[in-house]
């Protein structure tokens, strides 16, 4: 398996894209009208819908009087991967990616301003082709900001791994997770150029870490971008029927 | 600047998934043509413009200039022609290097090499994620029309883009884009869509200037095979036979042709512990050596045995007519017979490229003539030439192109010349390229990655490195070496311990991880000695000069030192780097002679008469352990100083000393194999030597019975033992042969991971060490060099890389180790085999020899003095003209193994004495005739001679003879370096 | 279901409504609120479809399985329905909240495709006894807007449609092992006859009268309510199952009329769903490929 080629030495990946270059991303906020903030976001083939409900009030034994809880709920459709799931949650994996996308998440709210609060985060993935991580959190983050909560910034995830040994990936693809090396998982956040969270798939020699962490802090750089370009659109949609699509342009 | 399209497909993995993949297509994929205007400007760089803007016109059949698209089967059929640098200017789409590379990794691999050369001008073009040339599949279409339409789009593409460039050019001289395909449909296809096609055939007649190209052509036959003449039976169709092996009723094995029979061959079965045997011409069914075939068993009642006949080819074309073979068949039924079978399909030829000589065809003028290759299992092959005369003298490469069944020979076409026949140099080249040694000059990159000189050690290396410059190191070694690795010393402590230190060269201070130096010196992974020549695998620089420890500079070294008490019992094991100043570079000779003389008292006399004295008892604690001893015939030859011919030969002699450096290099070896995999559990490189199967042992045993030993096997340490006890007062060679024998049903030792095997199985048989690896010789191996990194890594004194923790990545390295080593060493046997023949020109010499083997129709002598082994024939009915009335006659003794004429009895192991010579009667191939002298046989032997060879010119020589520069120059490029161990690990 | 909070005058409001026949969003009792109904929008599913009853959201992913018959029915593929309710529709369903509803739909969905003239399982075997087919219907029910049972075995309809199954031709080797191979063209594949397929219609007996697809706020007001199945054969419609659900009961007579309702609307929705689905086929053209909208749209 890994001795497949991921690049070729014409500079292209097994699905044409070169080193650097993201999948296409399509999103859209406000894809449902029962949550108070929804969002769909399709990265290549990986499919994600978040919804957002509250803040509201959180239930007496979890209440937290200096900030909000973020709850999170990761769960997959059972037909989102190539081999049928069995179940949609509660298997490991989706645990491990539940907590994970709470401290992410927890990371961009300005938990402070929702005393004794909750707001419940539900991620569903329809299609899983790789980085299922980044794509929840970027949608995620739209659902958030379609929810109206405040945020300090947008918080984007992006992967990078390494083909031929050598030369980093931006962005892979389920493909490329499963025949390349071990694949790093960042989320951060662009502006300030922090990094809320960081994980790996497997073990990874030290000497390659600053060029693939480049390169997928790069990657958030990059869909940070393209979600703003999103929000500002969906805002001029939202608001045309006052006159915020002449000031949001 | 991405667009999409996401296409499904479907694999079976137990269950049948549908399986979606993107698939972006692209406008930034440039033409790669130096006369294009309309490709994105932003995304040129000029290393991609390939193409040039004036491609020849050589071809007689277009008067423009031309670029040629090659289709998929065109680059896998007639791949030599590629070779040649008249096919230049080439468009190589994606689809075509996708499909050649999923259909053959061999071709794919050496086309990938073509493209890469950058007089050739071959631009690689991605169709297939091009925005204007990617094709969907269409409902009903297969694969293979779809790729072909894929390459036709992209063809006219190029054609139309190109044009489109050069508006301002009259239109008779533009260049055009040609597809190249010998498909005639899609060649029509193609026309109708306004698409030059023409064929290979009429491509490469038409190129006028380059005629000889011709002969590399490779000849497809599309006559019906009749079966009315037809020699062989029929070839299943692939899909039969893969009914055939899930049903059981065939099986899949690979091929191996014997060497001493060429009707004989055997393949080998997953499951069935006993290689099937396959005899005669028709069951053969035109297997060559190495391909995967698919057999069928015969029932048992038609089971046989291995013919005990010595038989080669040596007909001059017969024409297509096998001969009668119940020679060969008849077997006796008391025979132990094994399991037979019939070859009735191939299921992938792995055919690849021979060398050898031509035989011209009797018939003047005639451009048919066959082609005999340099290994024995491979089969002659008919040629093509229009330039015999000139190739007759020459050694030439051919590839076989196919097998009808009509024909006797495989057909096939040649493909270069490699030198005059007889010449040294092209004889060698021969060698290493049969062996597949990598031996091209250094690459300008590899060399940019050594050192400059002067080379200086700076204050840095020796705060970093311990400085042992002042104790008394030397290093012993065979004459004439300049690649020294290792070095020792040994000293009394102020506790009484003595501290023995070994002093490896440290190579992996000069060889980088990832540089070009290193890649290169992993794919040659060993060096190569020949008799007359070293091929390195590190530039001399180094392996002579600065990881050299010579004697009396400063190097950097590698050290393990260990604390022992007199008893040799280790106390303590340090590993550091280091500083050193070998204070002398003795050969072993030298060596020996300090310490036998008593009056030499200084510090290195000291130092060798501990070591010599440690040494001793580690072998014997050794052998104790069950290490075995094993023999083979070695030798090493005098080579005249400015012929390079050699002129002497002479067995090898063993030295305590040599005996004395070994001990410690196993003990270094052994301490740095537990240390790194103690450090490293799942990465660190070893190295093993498996049980042998007790089956391996059988001629062994066989052996031992019919002189009255008993020999047992059950392990290492009884099969010490029991050869230990095998001695004959009369034939004090008895022994060693039966070393020679025991070396011979040995498995192969080979490197591996650890992670990759249970612990059980990390033994080494030979050495009865239950761990081991490679650590002193790193100039000469790269195993060396990654355990040389691993224990750095441990130390802390270097850093680690992600390769070298890559637990897959070191198991494909040590595929390439292991491949080479065994190469490496077959080359070097085969130099020694050249050089024989070379010593033996034009003389002829009467030697003693022992029976090694009696066949059914010969016997297999062994010449202990030159390490040669020969075979004489006995009863030969063919040969008429020694076959007179009244020749002896030979009963062969099947119970016994014994060959009876008269009342002379030849037995295994008996001394004969026999006269070697060299029958140049046929000037291609020269070969080495064995007569027997003594016991006399009326009408079989020859007279002796009166005159003794050392009167021989020769030896007037031999004041300019120098000893050949190779510091082991023998066929044992494995760890059996004649200095440091003796043990013999390989089977034959 | 998913609780909405109304106020017993917002109960009544809706009550009187149904009882002029003037419900609040306009429609009749008779009346469908608007559908969009799209296909094949999970490309690595074999079929999919994703079903919009006004706020009710329905995404359907059937993939095939190759499995061993039962020995009961060694001539039969298997059928196997699993909803899952996602939280992204209420934050009820979070966890293991929505099973219990998630549990009764597929029931009652399996029931009504349990008859061999409704879903013909003999077409997903492939070696009768060694190997046939098995379906995976896999329901995402991402938002509720009411009608929950109606939506569900529509869009489960049209994914059927929308499924392909591989070509494969199976043969008995020696030893009893069956060998599969797998047609090399990926366009060559077998589509599931839906016609007969079953469809489910909820009729919602609020107050005294009976309403089909009711809203969320209309079930609240609900005591009980009848789901029937219907297959259409030869232009008529039979009953395949009836699922009674809720606390209260019916009388005789109202379930008559109910079941009948059902009937009525279930023969219109059929026609409707199988113009929509005509029309969707025509979208995906000869190569099998369209613009997919999704959630995009």
């Amino acid at each position: 398996m890994a001795n497949q080629d991921l690049l070729s030495d014409q500079g292209l990946r097994l699905d044409g894209r070169r080193a650097h270059e993201l999948r296409r991303i399509r999103c859209k906020l406000g894809v449902f009208s029962q949550p108070d903030g929804s969002a769909y976001l399709e990265q290549g083939n990986t499919k994600v819908l978040a919804a957002v409900y509250g803040p509201h009030q959180a239930p007496g034994k979890k209440s937290n009087h200096s900030e909000v809880i973020v709850n999170c709920q990761y769960s997959m459709a059972v037909f989102s991967t190539g081999e049928r799931k069995n179940r949609p949650r509660g298997d490991r994996k989706s645990q491990e990616m539940t907590i994970h996308l709470q401290q992410t998440l927890r990371a961009a709210i300005k938990t402070e301003l929702y005393p004794r609060s909750q707001i419940d985060v539900f991620i569903e993935v329809l299609q899983a082709d790789g980085g299922n991580y980044c794509a929840s959190v970027n949608a995620a983050t739209l659902a958030l900001i379609d929810a109206g909560i405040c945020l300090k910034e947008y918080v984007c995830a992006c992967t990078a791994s390494l083909a031929n040994g050598n030369v980093p990936l931006m962005d892979v693809s389920h493909l490329e997770e499963v025949s390349g090396g071990a694949t790093l998982s960042v989320a951060s956040l662009p502006s300030s150029n922090k990094i809320a969270f960081m994980e790996m798939s497997q073990r990874f020699h030290l000497d390659h870490l600053p060029k693939v962490l480049d390169h997928a802090l790069q990657g958030c750089q990059q869909i940070m971008s393209i979600l703003d370009k999103a929000v500002r659109e969906h805002l001029a949609l939202v608001g045309s029927a006052s006159d915020w699509g002449n000031i949001a342009k | 600047m991405l667009t999409e399209r996401v296409f499904m497909r479907k694999t079976k993995r137990g269950n049948i998934l549908k399986i979606v993949r993107e698939h972006y297509l692209r406008d930034d994929i440039i033409c790669g043509s130096a006369i294009c205007k309309h490709c994105p400007v932003s995304m040129q760089n000029d290393d991609d413009i390939v193409l040039v803007a004036n491609p020849s016109a050589e071809s007689s059949l277009f008067k423009f200039p031309i670029y040629l698209v090659p289709d998929t089967n065109v680059i896998l059929d007639q791949i030599d022609i590629f070779e040649e640098d008249a096919i230049c200017n080439m468009i190589i789409l994606s689809t075509v290097q996708e499909e050649v590379k999923h259909r053959s990794s061999a071709v794919y691999k050496k086309f990938r090499d073509i493209v890469g050369r950058s007089p050739r001008h071959c631009y690689v073009f991605v169709n297939e994620h091009h925005k204007d040339t990617y094709v969907e599949r269409k409902p009903g279409e297969t694969a293979n029309d779809r790729n072909d339409r894929a390459i036709r789009t992209a063809t006219k593409w190029y054609d139309e883009h190109l044009q489109q460039s050069q508006l301002n050019i009259p239109k008779a001289k533009r260049i055009r884009v040609v597809l190249l395909t010998n498909d005639a449909k899609n060649r029509e296809i193609a026309q109708n869509e306004g698409i030059l096609a023409i064929s290979v055939d009429e491509y490469v007649k038409s190129l006028t200037e380059h005629p000889l190209l011709q002969d590399k052509l490779k000849h497809k036959t599309y006559e019906v095979e009749s079966s009315k003449n037809a020699l062989f039976p029929p070839h299943l169709s692939p899909a039969e036979i893969h009914e055939g092996i899930k049903s059981g009723a065939l099986l899949q094995g690979s091929f191996m042709a014997s060497r001493e029979n060429y009707l004989e061959g055997s393949v080998n079965v997953e499951g069935i512990e006993k290689f099937v045997l396959i005899q005669g011409r028709e069951s053969l069914n035109r297997a060559v050596d190495g391909d995967v075939v698919a057999i069928r068993l015969l029932p048992e009642d038609q089971w046989s045995a291995p013919s005990e006949i010595i038989l080669q080819d040596e007909e001059n074309d017969p024409g297509d007519v096998l001969e009668e073979e119940t020679e060969i068949l008849a077997v006796k039924a008391e025979v132990e017979k094994t399991p037979t079978g019939v070859i009735v399909g191939i299921i992938r030829r792995k055919w690849r490229q021979y060398c050898g000589i031509l035989q011209i065809n009797q018939v003047s003028g005639s451009t048919r003539h066959i082609f005999v290759p340099a290994e024995r299992k491979i089969p002659k092959v008919r040629i093509e030439t229009r330039q015999a005369e000139h190739l007759k003298m020459q050694r030439i490469v051919v590839a076989i192109d196919n097998w009808p069944r009509h024909s006797r020979y495989p057909n096939g076409h040649f493909v270069r010349a490699l030198g005059p026949l007889g010449d040294k140099d092209t004889e060698n080249e021969v060698l290493l390229l049969e062996h597949d040694v990598p031996h091209s000059k250094w690459s300008e990159e590899v060399l940019s990655c050594l050192p400059k000189l002067p080379w200086i050690i700076t204050n840095e290396d020796y705060e970093r490195r311990k400085d042992l410059r002042d104790i008394f190191i030397c290093s012993v070694d065979p004459p004439g070496c300049t690649d020294i690795d290792d070095a020792l010393h040994c000293r009394e402590l102020p506790n009484g311990r003595l501290e023995v230190g070994v002093h490896i060269a440290d190579v992996s201070h000069f060889i980088r991880p990832g540089t070009a130096l290193d890649k290169e010196a992993s794919l040659r992974a060993t060096t190569v000695y020949l008799v007359d020549k070293r091929i390195d695998m590190v530039p001399e620089l180094l392996s002579s000069n600065l990881c050299s420890l010579l004697g009396g500079v400063e190097r950097f070294a590698f050290s393990c030192v260990w604390e022992m008490d007199h008893n040799a019992n280790i106390l303590e094991t340090r590993y550091h780097k280091s500083v050193i100043k070998s204070k002398s570079a003795m050969t072993y000779e030298q060596a020996q002679l300090i310490i036998d003389d008593p009056t030499q008292n200084h510090e290195i006399a000291k130092s060798l008469r501990h070591l010599n004295r440690l040494a001793k008892i580690l072998k014997k604690k050794r052998i104790e352990n069950g290490a075995l001893i094993l023999a083979s015939p070695e030798i090493r030859f005098q080579v005249d100083s400015e012929t390079h011919d050699p002129i002497e030969v002479e067995a090898k002699k063993m030295r305590e000393t040599n005996s004395m450096v070994e001990e410690f290099m196993l003990l270094a070896n052994v301490s740095v194999a537990e240390h790194i995999e103690r450090e490293f559990p799942e990465c660190a490189m070893l190295r093993r030597h498996p049980n042998p199967p007790q089956t391996n042992f059988e001629p062994l045993i066989k052996a031992g019975e019919n002189q009255g030993f008993e020999i047992k096997t059950d392990c290492g340490k009884n099969l010490a033992l029991s050869l230990d006890a095998a001695i004959k007062e009369d034939n004090p060679y008895f022994n060693t042969m039966l070393r020679i024998l025991a070396t011979r049903c040995m498995m192969q030792a080979v490197y591996f991971i650890s992670g990759t095997v249970q612990n059980e199985e990390y033994f080494h048989y030979g050495l009865a060490a239950p761990i081991y690896t490679h650590f002193t010789s790193p100039i000469r191996r790269y195993a060396d060099i990654i355990v040389h990194r691993l224990l750095a890594a441990s130390i802390g004194a270097d850093s680690t890389y992600a390769e070298l923790l890559d637990k897959h990545r070191n198991s494909e390295l040590c595929n390439n180790l292991n491949y080479r080593n065994r190469m490496a060493q077959y080359a070097g046997r085969a130099s020694v085999a050249l050089n024989t023949h070379l010593f033996f020109r034009g003389k002829t010499q009467e030697e003693e020899g022992y029976v090694l083997f009696v066949r059914k129709n010969a016997l297999q002598i062994l010449v202990p003095k030159f390490g040669l082994e020969g075979t004489i024939y006995l009863n030969i009915p063919k040969d008429n003209s020694r076959h007179k009335p009244g020749a002896p006659v030979f009963v062969f003794n099947k119970d016994e193994h014994t060959q009876q004429c008269g009342n002379i009895i030849f037995h295994s192991f008996d001394p004969v004495v026999v006269r070697l010579s060299l029958d140049s009667t046929n000037v291609q191939r020269e070969k080495l005739v064995f007569e027997l002298v003594k016991p006399y046989i009326e009408g079989f032997s020859v007279e002796p001679m009166e005159l003794s060879v050392d009167d021989n010119d020769d030896q007037k020589a031999s004041d300019k003879v120098s000893e050949s520069t190779p510091k082991r120059p023998i066929g044992n490029a494995d760890e059996n370096k004649p200095k440091k161990k003796k043990n013999k690990k390989t089977k034959k | 279901m998913a609780n909405i909070l109304l106020s017993d005058a917002e109960k009544t409001f809706i009550l009187h409504g149904v009882e002029e026949d003037f419900r609040c969003d306009g429609r009749t009792r008779r009346d469908y609120r608007p559908m969009e109904l799209e296909t094949g929008i999970v490309s690595h599913a074999s079929g999919s479809a994703r079903l919009r009853l006004a706020n009710t959201d329905i995404l359907v992913g059937i993939k095939t399985e190759i499995d061993v018959p039962s020995p009961y029915n060694i001539d039969k593929g298997k059928i196997e329905f699993f909803i899952d309710c996602s939280a992204n529709a209420t934050p009820e369903f979070e966890g293991r909240g929505g099973e219990e509803l998630a549990q009764e739909i597929s029931d009652t969905l399996a029931k009504s495709y349990q008859s061999g003239q409704a879903f013909d399982l003999r077409k997903l075997c492939i070696l009768p006894g060694q190997q046939c087919w098995k379906l995976y219907v896999d329901i995402l029910i991402l938002e509720c807007g009411g009608n929950l049972f109606d939506a569900v075995s529509l869009a489960v309809k049209a994914a059927l449609f929308n499924t392909k199954i591989p070509r494969v031709t199976a043969a008995l080797m020696d030893g009893g092992n069956v060998d599969l191979s797998l047609s090399d063209d990926p366009y060559d594949c077998n589509r599931i006859e839906i016609n007969q397929i079953p469809i489910l219609v909820t009729v919602c007996k609020i107050g005294d009268s009976c309403v089909v697809d009711p809203s969320a706020e209309e079930e609240q007001c609900s005591a009980a309510s009848v789901v029937v199945g219907v297959s259409q054969r030869d232009n008529k419609s039979f009953l395949t199952n009836i699922h009674m659900c809720g606390v209260g009961s019916f009388h005789q007579e109202t379930l008559e009329s109910s079941v009948e309702l059902g009937l009525s609307a279930a023969e219109k929705l059929d026609e409707e769903l199988l113009i929509a689905l005509k029309l969707e086929e025509e979208r995906f053209g000869k190569y099998g490929k369209k613009e997919i909208f999704g959630f995009l749209r």
